[in-house]
């Protein structure tokens, strides 16, 4: 099978992560052909089995880009809450114009920039494994699924539930920090509130049943004004509570 | 006549360089970062200053550490907090290990394969899978000790202003004093390796650093000592690229490993002070491909400084105590050496919330060295060698200064 992983804007993390895997790169690669991976290789393929596509377009090239991914990947992943979500960069609410002048002085937008918005309000993606960086076993075991032809399993269940499972203090009720566990997508194995701090909600909202508007009380509750917690739910995913 | 590169492989983030030709002279070379703005300060404005290093990480996977840690110094001295010793230490200690991660990462499977000339580690590997597994167990060493601190191996939110979410406990200590022991060996083996490294890419002149090894309240170059940033050094935007371009007293200059090691080798550990010293006169011919050889000495320093940080944790003791951080008013600028070279934040808080902010990434400092070295080499090449011989050259070049594209993306108006 062939692989591609295509970078659009963003940190550079959801790749990186794939390399993070170490060993188990090598079991991936038992199964993939890695065609084109622009950051540790410089060969370029034609069709790939899978192509994954981490970042938000955020540019013409971008956008070029995730096309010729789209179009010459049979399965496509949308990995890491850029790609899912729009992540933070896509967070500032302010025209582009004045973004642009705000941060490089009036010259126009010579490199043809685009407002950032994720991959999936311009192609439509076979899986979205959102995360920043997303989770790299669930990236793994997607992979390996894949090769055998079995649909990937998604996590429907919140941060919240992972840190009751490893018994960890919970920090909204104890500590009354603000903390996004109770409408975020587990799968991080609750890695913030294990060193005591509360999610941030990078794993983008937990889709389906869920209740911000309750999550908002609680933190109004205790003490948080609402610019700041509005803020907080906006900060990875566009989330309206 | 332009002649364009393709994008730079093997590098983070996208880029290109572009060759202007003109009557069979090489005119001007032109980097452009055409990875996407990111606007960074504009996020953070008017946010609460406890969020705002969990945000800053994002900037980078590779050096998301010292985006958090430069951007905690600037909160803390806005706010005149002052943590003690062992907090700095563990911060060093999560920088040194950031520095072991990023500088293997591009030694190992970014530079190796044009060693050896393979289009890439996974290839290279085929025939040197020893070599590339080194690398990757510094590599994952590295990471583990980013987990320790940082609470992830990227993105985590463990380093907060006044301390830390969790404190790492004693056998974790333990562990990275024996396992740095242990892999010393293995970058040992590598300064011989990569001691076989060519000349290219011109000749640095200027070199900035911060005044601490890792760590700094000002910065210091090879003309004079203890300068604040924005006394010196100059940005301003292209219309080319999204990264903005850096001069000091108008001329370009160097940060990152070989500038570090030229101006501060007095602080290095005895084995990496010796490999110095053996390579000095290589080192201080500052040819930019040489920052590849002082990443591989800096190694060495790595593995023997987290030793050293654990040992002397260990040793006294410590209690994981917090220094409580009060919102308030203040300016501060944060000073770190990330692993390819100065970065710096800088705030400015009012009533808790970030007012004004401002952050320069090593990329950016060496984006005027870049074109100057590229020049350099198109020059040197163009007409006496095969043009895909000259392109191959210019992406070595490129990658000598291990560049970061993602973090040279968003830059405020100074
Ligand atoms: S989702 Fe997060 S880790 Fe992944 S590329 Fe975007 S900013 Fe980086
Ligand atoms: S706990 Fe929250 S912020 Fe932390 S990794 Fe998980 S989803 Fe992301």
């Amino acid at each position: 099978m062939k692989l591609g992983v295509f970078e659009l804007t963003d940190c550079g993390g959801c790749a990186l992560n794939f390399l993070f895997l170490y060993e188990r790169l090598f079991d991936v690669l038992e199964f993939y052909e890695i065609e084109e991976f622009h950051m540790a290789t410089r060969l370029e393929g034609r069709h790939f089995d899978v192509g994954l596509v981490t970042g938000t377009v955020s540019s013409h090239r971008d956008l070029e880009v995730l096309r010729e991914a789209r179009n010459r990947s049979d399965y496509l992943i949308a990995l890491g809450t850029c790609a899912t979500h729009g992540c933070l960069q896509a967070s500032v609410e302010l025209p582009l114009k004045e973004k642009l002048k705000a941060v490089y002085g009036d010259e126009g937008n010579p490199m043809r920039a685009l407002d950032p918005k994720p991959v999936v309000e311009y192609v439509t993606v076979d899986l979205a494994i959102p995360g920043c960086p997303y989770d790299k076993n669930e990236l793994f075991q997607a992979l390996i699924d894949i090769a055998k032809g079995i649909e990937p399993v998604r996590p429907d269940y919140p941060v919240c539930l992972e840190c009751k499972l490893n018994e960890y203090e919970c920090v909204l009720v104890k500590k009354g920090l603000p903390c996004l566990g109770p409408i975020t997508l587990g799968g991080c194995n609750a890695v913030c509130p294990r060193s005591g701090l509360g999610c941030i909600g990078c794993r983008g909202p937990l889709p389906g049943e869920v209740n911000p508007a309750g999550e908002f009380e609680v933190l109004k509750g205790l003490g948080y004004d609402e610019e700041y917690i509005m803020r907080k739910f906006k900060t990875f995913a566009r989330w309206e509570p | 006549m332009i002649i364009e590169t393709r994008e730079f492989t093997r590098v983070e983030g996208n880029g290109k360089a572009e060759i202007v030709i003109e009557g069979n002279e090489v005119k001007d070379v032109r980097v452009k970062i055409v990875e996407g703005p990111r606007f960074f300060e504009l996020l953070t404005l008017g946010r609460d200053f406890w969020d705002v290093p969990d945000l800053e990480a994002r900037i980078c996977a590779i050096c998301y550490l010292s985006h958090s840690v430069a951007s905690v110094l600037a909160i803390e001295r806005a706010l005149g907090v002052e943590v003690p010793e062992e907090t700095r230490l563990l911060r060093e200690l999560g920088l040194i290990g950031e520095l072991i991660e990023s500088h293997s990462l591009h030694l190992y499977l970014l530079v190796a394969p044009d060693l050896f000339g393979y289009p890439d580690a996974i290839r290279l590997a085929t025939k040197h899978g020893e070599l590339v597994k080194e690398g990757i167990a510094l590599k994952a060493f590295g990471n583990r000790i980013r987990d320790l601190i940082g609470g992830r191996e990227i993105h985590g939110i463990n380093v907060k202003p006044g301390g830390f979410g969790r404190w790492p406990g004693r056998e974790e200590l333990e562990a990275i004093e024996w396992e740095a022991k242990a892999l010393l060996t293995v970058a040992k083996r590598a300064v011989r390796l990569f001691s076989g490294i060519g000349e290219y890419g011109g000749r640095a002149e200027l070199f900035v650093a911060t005044d601490g090894y890792l760590t700094g309240d000002s910065l210091i170059s090879n003309v004079e000592r203890n300068f604040q940033y924005f006394e010196r050094i100059e940005e301003r935007p292209l219309v080319y690229s999204f990264a903005k371009q850096s001069l000091y007293s108008g001329k370009p200059f160097l940060v990152g490993s070989l500038a570090r090691l030229l101006l501060k080798a007095e602080s290095l550990t005895p084995t990496a002070k010796r490999l110095f010293e053996e390579n000095r006169e290589r080192l201080e011919a500052g040819w930019v491909s040489y920052n590849n050889l002082a990443q591989v000495i800096e190694l060495v320093y790595a593995l023997e400084r987290a030793g050293e940080i654990a040992k002397t944790l260990l040793d006294k003791g410590f209690e994981p105590e917090n220094v409580p951080v009060e919102a308030g008013d203040g300016e501060g600028i944060g000073y770190v050496e990330a692993p390819r070279g100065v970065l710096v934040h800088h705030y400015r808080i009012a009533d808790g919330k970030i007012e004004y902010s401002n952050i320069i990434t090593p990329t950016a400092f060496n984006h005027a060295m870049m074109e100057g070295a590229l020049l350099w080499e198109a020059r040197n090449l163009y007409g006496n060698a095969p043009e895909d011989e000259l392109l191959r050259r210019l992406e070595e070049t490129v990658r000598a200064f291990d560049p970061c594209i993602s973090c040279s993306v968003h830059f405020v108006r100074g």
